[in-house]
C-alpha cells in the first residue's frame, strides 16, 4: 500500500513509540482507575491527545513521563466528564478480577489486591515511582506536593504492603 | 555511624525510595544491622511490587464489561478516526502483524461455543459502525480499540471450526493479502472503504468462506 500524500516518515517513529509504551500506559491507567474498561478508554484518549500534541515532545526519551502525565489528566477528565462512579474496592475484590491473578503465584495476586486497596494518595505515587520510573521530585511536581509529602506517602504505601508481605511495619512518620 | 541520622529517618528514606539512598543513609546502613535488614526486606518487597504492577495484559480483554464499552461519544469516535489517520496508511504487511497480534491478545475468544445474544452483537456492530449478517453463528463479539478507532472483533463458527473475523471500517485495505503471522493464518480483504481480516488458527483460511464473510458485511455510512 502506498503512503498517503505527504508521507508518514515522521509519524511512523512516533507511532512505534506509542505502540511500545502502550502496555505500561494501560497498566498505569488500570492502577489509577482500578477498572479495565475505564483504563482502556483512558489510554485510547491518551493516545489521541498524544498524537495531536506530538510536536510538544522534543525528546523521545521523555516520552514515558510525558505520556504518563497525559494518562493522569485523561483519567481525571474522564471521571469529570462522565461522572463515573468511583470503584468500590470491596466490589473489586468480590469480583476477583482476573487481571489481578497470577498463575501459580498466590502471593503476587495478594499483593496486587493489596495495592488495589491502598488509598489513592498512596497508590498513585507508588505506581508512578515503581512502574513509571518517576523520581520523588518528579512525583512531587506531578502531584503538586512537596517532596517531603511524597516521601511520606511512598513510605506509608510500602509500610502497608510490608504487612501483606508478612513483614513487620516500621514505625509511622509524622 | 548511627549518630547523624535517627533510625526512623533512615527507614523513612528507605521506605520511600529504596533504590536511591543518600550517602548519609548509606553510611548509617553500614553501621546498623537492623536498618540494613529493613533495607534488604524493602528491596525484596520492591522486586515483588514491580512484578505485581506489571499486570498480564491479555487478561484485559477476556471479559466484556457492558455499557461502558459502548459509552464513547460520537465526537470521541470521530476524533479517534481523525487522530488515527496516520495508522490507516501503513503497509498491509504491518497490518497483518497487528491483526495477528491483536487476536493473540484475546486467546479466549476462540473458545466460545454458544451463539452470542443478538442484542450484544448488535451493540458491538453499532459501536464499530458496521452491519453483519446476523444469520451467521457469532460466538464472540467485542468492540475492540484498533489503530485509533473501534473495530468489531467477531468469532464465527463454521463447518471447519471457528474463524475470527475482524471488521475494520476505518482501515483502508486496498488489496487481498494472504498471511501467516504468529501462528495464525489469515486473509486481509478489501471491503467497501474499509477491510475485513479473517483468521484461522488451525490452517489456511478457506477463500470461499472468507469471501462469504466479506459479503456479509455492510458499512454504516
Amino acid at each position: 500500500m502506498n503512503p498517503p500524500p505527504g508521507g508518514t516518515s515522521a509519524a511512523a517513529p512516533f507511532s512505534r513509540l506509542l505502540e511500545m509504551l502502550r502496555p505500561d500506559l494501560l497498566r498505569f491507567a488500570f492502577w489509577l482507575a482500578r477498572d479495565r474498561s475505564v483504563a482502556e478508554d483512558v489510554v485510547q484518549e491518551t493516545l489521541i491527545r498524544a498524537w495531536k500534541s506530538k510536536d510538544e515532545l522534543k525528546d523521545p526519551a521523555a516520552a514515558r513521563p510525558w505520556l504518563f502525565t497525559i494518562v493522569r489528566r485523561e483519567h481525571a477528565r474522564l471521571y469529570e466528564r462522565k461522572r463515573l462512579p468511583t470503584v468500590d474496592v470491596e466490589e473489586v475484590e468480590a469480583l476477583g478480577d482476573p487481571a489481578l491473578a497470577s498463575d501459580g503465584d498466590a502471593g503476587l495476586t495478594d499483593l496486587r489486591r493489596a495495592i488495589m486497596q491502598l488509598p489513592d494518595e498512596y497508590r498513585e505515587p507508588l505506581v508512578l515511582q515503581v512502574l513509571g520510573g518517576f523520581t520523588t521530585a518528579e512525583i512531587a511536581g506531578e502531584l503538586a506536593l512537596t517532596q517531603a509529602a511524597v516521601l511520606t506517602r511512598l513510605f506509608r504505601a510500602r509500610n502497608r504492603l510490608r504487612v501483606i508481605y508478612g513483614l513487620a511495619p516500621a514505625e509511622d512518620v509524622e | 555511624m548511627s549518630g547523624a541520622l535517627e533510625h526512623r529517618d533512615v527507614r523513612l528514606a528507605v521506605g520511600a525510595d529504596p533504590g536511591h539512598l543518600s550517602p548519609e543513609v548509606e553510611a548509617h546502613l553500614a553501621g546498623c544491622a537492623e536498618c540494613r535488614r529493613f533495607r534488604d526486606e524493602t528491596l525484596a518487597l520492591d522486586g515483588r511490587l514491580r512484578a505485581a504492577l506489571e499486570l498480564p495484559l491479555p487478561e484485559f480483554r477476556r471479559r466484556v464489561t457492558p455499557v461502558r464499552r459502548y459509552a464513547l461519544a460520537a465526537s470521541v469516535v470521530l476524533a479517534l478516526l481523525v487522530a488515527g489517520g496516520a495508522w490507516l496508511f501503513r503497509p498491509s504487511s504491518a497490518l497483518a502483524g497487528e491483526v495477528a497480534a491483536h487476536v493473540q491478545e484475546e486467546p479466549d475468544s476462540w473458545n466460545g461455543r454458544d451463539p452470542m445474544p443478538d442484542a450484544t452483537i448488535a451493540k458491538v456492530l453499532e459501536t464499530a459502525g458496521v452491519e453483519f449478517d446476523a444469520r451467521l453463528p457469532v460466538v464472540y463479539a467485542y468492540p475492540c480499540p484498533f489503530r485509533g478507532g473501534r473495530i468489531a472483533h467477531l468469532v464465527v463458527q463454521t463447518a471447519h471450526g471457528p474463524l475470527t473475523v475482524l471488521l475494520l471500517p476505518h482501515v483502508n485495505v486496498t488489496r487481498r493479502e494472504k498471511f501467516s503471522e504468529d501462528g495464525l493464518h489469515g486473509l486481509l480483504l478489501p471491503a467497501g472503504s474499509g477491510g475485513v481480516a479473517v483468521l484461522d488458527r488451525d490452517g489456511t483460511v478457506d477463500a470461499t468462506e472468507a469471501d462469504a464473510m466479506v459479503s456479509a458485511v455492510r458499512w454504516e455510512k
